[in-house]
């Protein structure tokens, strides 16, 4: 029996003439990365769920407008997910509520099914450290170990070449052992 | 000596690497948490829209409705400027 391919060109130009269907699959296709990805730069689950409904909300209303060039359709909607991101972040700084380095790590809500997931010690002060670095810095990690992205795909995404992506990881990871000296986090658990 | 430090600062770089990928984990999504975010996202259909455009009936009474109430607020309005306006050069 031959597979039904998912051919993304196709359901794209579908889901901007409206069909409600054709969005559905990019949603089943996308929701997990997205939700990934803001969940990593916001540390939290509730804030993820809504940021990610926000996502595709945006996505829906504005699919529209999407015009393919060469840059694929998940880069689209990092980038509607990244600036998301930023006013959450920015919205938070300005009220000052918590500041970023306290955000929570793991999931304060009861009732999510995701709250099972949990960090050590040392993996919690990894993922602070994380949070602390400039957002370009983020997302690159994010889509490296999250996604299992290659330099080349991250490039797509991010908008740089693959010496780029690879330059700026290398300067990401020297960043990260330069603070992780500073604060003598011991990542060796002992 | 500088093959020595290379390696050190090499082994550091590997160091953190496993730890970012041992941290960096992909969050596993319910099905509910799909679903429920799926019913917070709406989608009209643009035939939808498109018929309720068609429905002559609907945008009759919707375009008379709007010009009865603008009619009205028109009315009071100078009711209003006729009786305070008159007070005023009384």
């Amino acid at each position: 029996m031959p597979e039904i391919e998912f051919n993304e060109e196709d359901v794209l130009i579908r889901a901007s003439k409206g069909d409600r269907d054709a969005f559905g699959q990019l949603y089943g296709r996308y929701i997990d990365r997205i939700f990934n990805y803001v969940y990593y730069r916001t540390g939290n689950l509730h804030d993820a769920e809504d940021l990610t409904a926000r996502v595709f909300q945006r996505a829906m209303n504005h699919i529209h407008n999407y015009t393919d060039r060469g840059v694929p359709f998940s880069a689209w909607l990092y980038r509607i997910a990244h600036n998301l991101v930023a006013n959450w972040h920015r919205d938070r700084s300005r009220r000052q509520e918590i500041p970023l380095n306290d955000v929570p790590v793991l999931p304060s809500r009861g009732d999510h099914p995701e709250r099972n997931l949990v960090h050590s010690q040392e993996q919690e002060s990894l993922l602070r450290l994380i949070r602390r670095l400039p957002p370009e810095r983020q997302n690159l990690l994010i889509l490296k170990f999250v996604e299992n992205m290659s330099n080349a795909e991250i490039g797509q995404i991010m908008g740089r070449s693959e010496g780029a992506v690879k330059s700026l990881y290398h300067r990401t990871l020297l960043a990260l052992r330069d603070q992780i000296g500073d604060q003598n986090i011991n990542l060796d658990g002992e | 000596m500088t093959k020595r430090r290379n390696k050190v600062f090499e082994d550091q770089l590997d160091v953190i690497e496993a730890h970012l990928a041992g941290t960096l984990k992909r969050v596993p999504l319910s099905n509910d948490v799909i679903q429920r975010l799926h019913e917070r996202i709406h989608f009209p259909y643009r035939e939808e829209i498109a018929s309720r455009l068609r429905d002559w009936n609907r945008m009759f009474l919707v375009f008379g409705g709007v010009m009865s109430v603008l009619l009205l607020v028109i009315t009071i309005a100078r009711a209003l400027f006729h009786l305070v306006g008159r007070r005023q050069l009384g």
